[in-house]
């Protein structure tokens, strides 16, 4: 089959590999009908998180058709048409029976790659590294998923794809991170980032009962989807003088009751400040995405609560301090998608969620270099790219 | 590392003065000790030859290095990550065996065995996996499955009532087998094995099962210890067993729990990728 496969540094090529089959009992095999990019992956493609090896297959959020089953897979049957999480999840450990899919006990092969690191391992995800199990990615034909009971979603009749790709990954993520501030009426939700995870998160903050939602941003088209697709107030921090004096003065000088970071801080290189210096010239880009992260502990008002999406490594020169003194709770994860898919689902059905605005552009997979290039340069209004393998 | 217990050469030469009785065949099934068993003389043996301690202590030492470099290499965050742990590991290798000393109620024992020609390595790990310790036990006795868990580094067979065969690469090209049997067994809590008189790889293990608080299911603790043989093929095997200390016994319990909760256990095999042929795991 053909595939998109990381062959090193800022060098993506589609290949041809060999087709997945059933391997355990409990896998099936998707045709996959659409993948989407994911910011999370540019901090592999651009070297930053250790464990690629050369020619493995990238992509994580996917939807397909079932096309083989393994023979203790009960629910899931052939033709079925599905939406999977990114985080491959067994259903059956202490973690996933109370709901924290993403710190599946089984479904990671590599631990001892994630365990010096973490302590203890997370779930598997779909091509995302070796530390994260080293699985094949979803940018291909087809995609082997273990444990396709607990992990493909039946897809509801009369549903486009676009509509549907977004709850692999971003929509849940999102969703959960706006669920972490748990969220009382009359509140407001600051967040920063107005990517797919972000726009996500903001509109999901408003399902759950927020007054008022503020996307903040610095490059326009996002800011204008985050206000006219979601309804939220906005902050271009390069425009404004301070983002935090901004933020007190839209809530009566409190601060945001939630402060949610959905940027990551892939520019912030290492702990030391040289190499932190050296890096914030070398990728201008990125440069004030570590920012995102104190902003946010700094704006949230006190006894508030941070919720933390991005990826973040190790991080030096954290505000611990600003935390503790102010009282602030703080929650987060990689996404718990198994927990979110069914009433993420109901959201689309009824009309409430529509996220099919993210996908700004499409390519077939033959073209997925290109998607990945417009989508990393944020080139073109870029949001995300959807690719259509089959 | 400021925060970890730093252990002072005086402290390290009292705890391998405090020789205790060894507990050679006495499995502790109540007990929290992780046991080192040295032979006297160990370091006086000096540059003649390295025990198999010395060999996991730079095996740790070297995978701490491989992490430093590629964590540096990569210039990153999640590099810098790498780096510390690998840093971290390079600590452990190079100042001795810290993991007991780090868990509250767990102390450090190092027997001294008189008279034996070489020194043993035990490997002791736990999980813990959620289902009753009966149940567990049951499948712990599953010929199948046994194969199944010690299939990363053992083949093993089983060859009669509470006998199995054991066949496990060894270095240098060669196989090591031999044969182990029950030799002490409390359904529902312990069970324990030893191989039979005059096995290559002399060893001997045992398997624990004890509730765990709450709704966590059973405790799985899981005791391997190798005796090797001398010289440079004992040190090569027991690289091979587990370079890492208590690798070994951590991933056969990984294995296990993977099984016995979800009937299959996550891998890579048949992993379409743009290398070797088109599959790499």
């Amino acid at each position: 089959m053909r595939a998109l496969c990381w062959n090193g540094i800022n060098d993506l090529r589609v290949e041809t590999v060999g087709d997945p089959g059933i391997v355990n009992p409990h896998d099936a095999i998707v045709k996959v009908t659409m993948s989407t990019t994911c910011g999370s992956d540019l901090h592999f493609i651009d070297g930053y998180l250790p464990t690629m090896r050369q020619g493995d297959i990238i992509g994580h959020e996917f939807m397909g058709e079932v096309v083989d089953v393994g023979r203790d897979v009960t629910k899931v049957k052939k033709g079925d048409r599905v939406v999977v999480p990114s985080f491959i999840c067994c259903g059956q450990c202490w973690y996933c029976q109370h709901d924290l899919y993403s710190l599946c006990d089984n479904t990671n092969p590599k631990a001892e790659l994630q365990e010096p690191v973490f302590g203890y391992p997370t779930a598997g995800i779909y091509g995302y590294t070796h530390a994260f199990g080293g699985y094949a990615g979803a940018h291909a034909q087809y995609v082997r998923v273990p444990h396709a009971d607990t992990d493909c979603f039946q897809v509801p009749e009369g549903l486009k794809d676009e509509q549907v790709i977004f709850l692999s990954d971003a929509a849940p993520t999102g969703y959960m991170g706006a669920d972490f501030c748990g969220i009382q009426p009359g509140q407001t939700v600051a967040v920063w980032g107005c990517g797919g995870v972000g726009l996500m998160a903001q509109k999901s903050a408003f399902l759950l009962g927020a007054e008022r939602v503020i996307g903040i941003d610095r490059f326009p088209e996002r800011l204008k989807l985050a206000r006219e697709k979601v309804g939220a107030e906005t902050i271009n921090y390069e425009e404004v003088d301070s983002v935090l004096d901004v933020l007190q003065e839209l809530t009566g000088g409190r601060g945001p009751d939630a402060c949610i970071d959905a940027v990551g801080m892939e520019a912030h290189g290492t702990g030391v400040e040289y190499a932190y210096d050296r890096t914030k010239q070398a990728l201008r880009l990125h440069s004030d995405r570590g920012e995102a992260l104190r902003q946010a502990i700094l704006a949230c008002r006190k006894g508030g609560t941070l919720s933390v999406l991005g990826v973040y490594g190790v991080m030096d020169k954290f505000p611990i301090g600003t935390i503790m003194n102010k009282g602030l709770t703080v929650r987060a994860a990689q996404q718990h998608g198994q927990k979110y898919l069914p009433r993420l689902l109901e959201h689309v059905v009824k009309g409430e969620l529509d996220p099919s605005f993210l996908a700004t552009h499409r390519f077939s997979l033959e073209d997925a270099p290109r998607g990945y290039e417009l989508f990393k340069k944020k080139l073109d209004g870029c949001v995300r790219a959807v690719f259509l393998p089959n | 590392m400021a925060d970890k217990p730093q252990e002072s050469p005086a402290s390290r030469s009292r705890t391998t003065r405090g020789a205790v009785p060894p507990a050679d065949t006495s499995p502790g099934r109540g007990g929290h000790d992780i046991e080192v068993a040295r032979r006297p003389g160990e370091r006086e043996a000096g540059a003649g030859r390295e025990t198999a301690g010395r060999v996991r202590q730079m095996a740790s030492a070297m995978v701490g290095g491989a992490l430093l470099t590629m964590g540096l290499q990569s210039r990153s965050l999640g590099g810098a990550a790498m780096a510390l742990a690998g840093g971290g590991l390079i600590y452990r290798g190079t100042r001795g065996r810290t993991l007991a000393g780090r868990v509250p109620g767990l102390r450090i024992r190092r027997a001294v065995v008189s008279g034996a020609p070489a020194a043993k390595t035990v490997l002791e790990r736990s999980i813990t996996i959620q289902k009753p310790a009966s149940e567990l036990y049951r499948l712990w006795r599953v010929a199948e499955n046994l194969s199944k868990v010690m299939g990363h580094f053992a083949d093993v067979t089983t060859t009669g009532p509470d006998l199995q065969h054991w066949k496990v690469q060894g270095p240098f090209g060669r196989t090591l087998e031999w044969d182990s049997h029950v030799v002490e067994e409390h359904p529902g809590e312990f069970l324990r094995w030893e191989s039979a008189e005059g096995a290559e790889l002399p060893n001997e293990g045992w398997v624990r099962f004890r509730p765990a608080p709450a709704d966590w299911g059973t405790v799985v603790t899981l005791r391997f210890r190798f005796q090797p043989p001398g010289g440079a093929l004992g040190d090569a095997a027991m690289k091979l067993l587990g370079g890492v200390p208590t690798t070994l016994a951590h991933k056969t319990l990984k294995r296990f729990k993977s099984l016995v909760e979800t009937g299959e256990i996550a891998t890579t095999r048949h992993n379409p990728a743009a290398r070797e042929g088109g599959y790499a795991d």
